[in-house]
């Protein structure tokens, strides 16, 4: 039915009106960054709708600061219109953190990519968020250092985002995650003023621990525009090796043995059966077709050191029934074992129309209790869900391979996530262990945390950003009369 | 329903494919030198998708993205996905042109190449001081760039054939035209078969061609075919040059550009450093080189439509030249040639040659000592 004319041309009036307001901003944000550092072309505003999850909505538009002075100015102006700034690093996020929910402006902070100091003696690195992590690794290699965490989007993602998100990576078992290496912060808070928090210093126990508290706090309390990260040495021997297990019981116990054995692997990644028989359908690396595969890896300065460790590990594998064990001689052949664990997500990918990967973790005795719950939830959902991750520290992928376009297999997605959500609580375990709550998980907060837990969280929220400005929508931090 | 445009017939399933991972923005060199996401590979996908879900249209808001790839296909060999981004590029180009979208440079060189024999438009070619046309065992092809603006390369290349006697002719040659098939258009087909019927009129064994994208597209487009089919071998200088006994050495240092033609498109790596290991001892690797070698800027059309950036992502490259103290930056393509020699700064002192030119200058330097 055609609509009544006078309502028409009301609503076109209100769209002329938000356009005209619309443009009054654009023309306040472009004077604070400059005409040429604002864009509301299309091509702009379709490539920031997105990040590395399925979500996505438009923002208004994008800015790309050149000065810190210039974000504390953005957000006063943003404070005072009440208007949702998302910001963004490299956008490789697997939760939809980066995706503006609510429209407003994306604050790209990809060309504010100084390291600003690589202090050795102070075994520590001053960097500016938009600063890529390939590029901080390439600058401490010359000094035998290394910044561990080793997330898998290394090459593109930018350190901003690694503290904002927590990221965590491949060696975490180990080097635990980006957390553990951030001593300090400059940060911009909603209402423009900045602040520094925690110190240069190897230990600080000064105050509340306002450095923590930023670090995944996924851009919705400030902007992060400096970062002081304690370094490591790099080791500089490794030894790989990769077992297969015909039964997923004994693959479990495997891991969670290996932590009496008295040493830390400086890798221990996991394949379940689904991720190994894709592998083998669309590559022709030809693996063995087994319930699951353990590539562990462990780390030292002399092969004396690291085969020592990998003896233990090996003992650990035969006493639990292992099938095989291959264990590399050279290089080459470490990388030749850790083909089919670097090509599980991409062959996953591209199985299907679209995907979920989901990164649940449980503490570790429980990582077999987790595959196969994993398993079931696929059978109830008629899902293909292919398992793969990092056993050392109990967090998992299952990737949910589906076709979007079909609204019948998105729904089943959604209540599949929600089981196996369930399933991680229920284990004592948590809904994300590296990529962040964003939009994918916000609804699912407080299966996870108590109510108590929430409204503490709610009320830091409200206290850092009272107006809701810094990235609404997320983390299930809004409370009632939030735009 | 049936997909509106070639680009979504062919490659909707890859596009689709692309997980949004955004790997490819670690090594494009657009985004690397405007950090500008949607220039990178991932934006493209990202637009094409929303055009084949009918979300935004097919027009001239896209073309400073989708005409902005130079081809250099390194997103594509890092690919988790495989996604290959170069041939989606090219085919949504040419649903572009259709539907009247185009790089107003793009639609200049189509437009040249219809009248003239070669990109630039130049009415009088190159005199190389050769006969041409006539009957021998080697035809060597130029190239547009080779003919008219890195003259002086081309002429060095032709003494070393005549030094190293080789029996070989010029053909009144014209555009091959491959490079339409990059920015929206078709091939050209009566360039080709001028091209074709000259060579095939020498009775020549064998093609070498100075240019890396001339050399993929005789061996590549059909409309070449002929040349194949009678028997006629289709070489790059490098190959050619790589069995040849030199007999001459220098010990300054050495790095090699590896042209995305040569390179990641054919997996040619080896042919140009075999010759090059022979004669510079000193050879050294730059930090990005074989499958990963940093883009020179020039391909895709980019050099034409946006030079600025063009030139830009050049300088990238020899930063890298830089970092490693070269004397000399050889590289094989005379578009990159072309492009790295416009973007050098003056106070980088290394010298950019092909390698021919190095054979050429170190055989003269070893004839004044003798004489």
């Amino acid at each position: 039915m055609e609509k009544p004319k006078h309502t028409m041309r009301y609503r076109e009036e209100l769209i002329s009106k938000e356009n005209e307001m619309n443009k009054k901003i654009k023309d306040a944000l472009a004077d604070i960054v400059g005409e040429n550092n604002l864009t509301d072309d299309l091509i702009d505003l379709v490539s920031y709708s997105y990040d590395g999850s399925q979500h996505r909505n438009r923002p208004m538009c994008a800015v790309w600061p050149e000065t810190v002075e210039q974000i504390a100015e953005l957000l006063v102006l943003a404070n005072r219109e009440h208007l949702p700034i998302i910001p963004r690093g490299a956008g490789t996020g697997l939760s939809g953190m980066a995706v503006a929910a609510r429209g407003g402006v994306v604050l790209d902070l990809c060309r504010i990519n100084q390291i600003l100091d690589i202090s050795i003696p102070d075994r520590l690195a001053v960097v500016q968020p938009g600063v890529v992590y390939a590029d901080l690794e390439n600058a401490l290699a010359p000094h035998g250092f290394f910044f561990p965490p080793d997330p898998a989007s290394g090459k593109v993602s930018t350190l901003g985002g690694n503290v904002a998100t927590n990221a965590g990576g491949l060696k975490g078992a180990k080097y635990g995650t980006t957390r553990d290496y951030v001593l300090g912060l400059q940060v911009i808070l909603p209402d423009g003023r900045i602040m520094r928090t925690g110190s240069k210093t190897m230990k600080s126990v000064s105050g509340y621990d306002l450095t923590r508290l930023f670090v995944g706090s996924e851009g919705t309390l400030g902007v992060i525009t400096e970062i002081t990260l304690k370094i490591n040495p790099k080791p500089t021997a490794t030894s790989t090796a990769l077992a297969t297990f015909e039964k997923l019981e004994d693959a479990g116990r495997a891991v969670s043995e290996m932590m009496h054995c008295g040493i830390i692997p400086s890798a221990l990644e996991i394949l379940g059966r689904h991720t190994i028989l894709a592998i083998n359908q669309n590559t022709d690396l030809n693996l063995p077709e087994v319930d699951a595969m353990i590539l562990v890896e462990t780390d030292g300065y002399t092969h004396a050191e690291t085969d020592y460790q990998m003896k233990k590990v090996v003992d650990v594998f035969n006493e639990n029934h292992t099938k095989e064990i291959k264990q590399a001689g050279s290089k080459n052949e470490a990388t030749a074992l850790w083909a089919a664990r670097k090509s599980a997500y991409g062959v996953l990918a591209r199985i299907k129309t679209h995907f979920v990967l989901e990164d649940v973790t449980v503490p570790m005795a429980h990582i077999a209790d987790l595959l196969r719950g994993v398993e079931s939830i696929a059978k109830r959902h008629e899902l293909q869900i292919a398992t793969f991750g990092h056993a050392g520290d109990g967090n998992l992928h299952p990737q949910i391979l589906y076709d979007g376009y079909n609204p019948d297999e998105v729904e089943r997605v959604e209540a599949a996530c929600s089981d196996l959500f369930q399933l991680a609580v229920d284990l004592g375990g948590t809904l994300t262990g590296e990529h962040g709550i964003g939009l994918s998980k916000a609804a699912y907060m407080s299966m996870e945390h108590d109510p108590v837990a929430m409204d503490v969280m709610r009320a830091l929220k409200q206290s850092f950003d009272p107006n809701n400005i810094l990235n609404p929508g997320k983390m299930d931090l809004d409370t009632q009369g939030d735009v | 329903m049936e997909a509106k445009y070639d680009f979504a017939r062919k490659y909707r399933k890859q596009i689709l494919q692309c997980s949004k991972c955004g790997f490819c923005q670690a090594v494009c060199p657009v985004y690397g030198t405007t950090l500008r996401p949607a220039l990178n590979a991932r934006g493209k996908m990202l637009l094409l998708k929303e055009v084949m879900d009918g979300e935004i249209p097919l027009d001239d808001a896209l073309i400073e993205t989708l005409f902005q790839c130079t081809t250099c296909a390194n997103c594509f060999e890092n690919c988790p996905s495989s996604v290959n981004v170069p041939e989606i590029i090219k085919q949504v180009r040419k649903d572009m042109v259709h539907i009247g979208s185009c790089h107003p440079a793009f639609e200049g060189m189509n437009a040249v190449l219809k009248k003239q024999t070669n990109i630039y438009g130049e009415d009088v070619p190159e005199d190389f001081e050769r006969v041409r046309n006539k009957k021998a065992e080697y035809v060597y092809f130029i190239g547009c760039v080779g003919s008219y603006r890195e003259d002086e390369t081309t002429m060095t290349t032709l003494d070393l054939l005549d030094r190293l006697k080789v029996d070989f002719t010029l053909i009144n040659e014209v555009c091959c035209s491959g490079v339409l098939e990059d920015v929206g258009y078709r091939i050209n087909k009566s360039l080709a078969e001028k091209n074709t019927d000259q060579i095939l009129a020498t009775d020549a064994k064998c093609v070498i061609t100075g240019c890396p994208y001339c050399w993929r597209t005789f061996n590549n487009r059909p409309e070449y075919g002929k040349l194949k089919d009678s028997g006629i071998e289709i070489l790059h200088i490098t190959q050619f040059l790589q069995n040849v006994d030199l007999a001459v050495q220098t010990d300054q240092r050495v790095t090699y550009h590896d042209p995305c033609d040569l390179g990641r498109h054919c997996g040619l790596y080896e042919a140009p450093r075999t010759t090059i290991r022979k004669m510079a001892p000193n050879f050294v690797e730059m930090p990005h080189s074989h499958e990963n070698a940093l883009c020179c800027g020039a391909g895709g059309g980019v050099r034409g439509a946006f030079a600025k950036n063009s030139i830009a992502m050049a300088r990238r490259r020899l930063i890298e030249a830089e970092a490693i103290d070269a004397d000399i930056v050889l590289t094989d393509c005379n578009s990159c040639i072309h492009n790295l020699s416009n973007a050098k700064l003056r106070k980088q002192s290394f010298k950019i040659c092909t390698t021919t030119e190095l054979i050429h200058t170190l055989i003269k330097e070893q004839d004044v000592q003798e004489t």
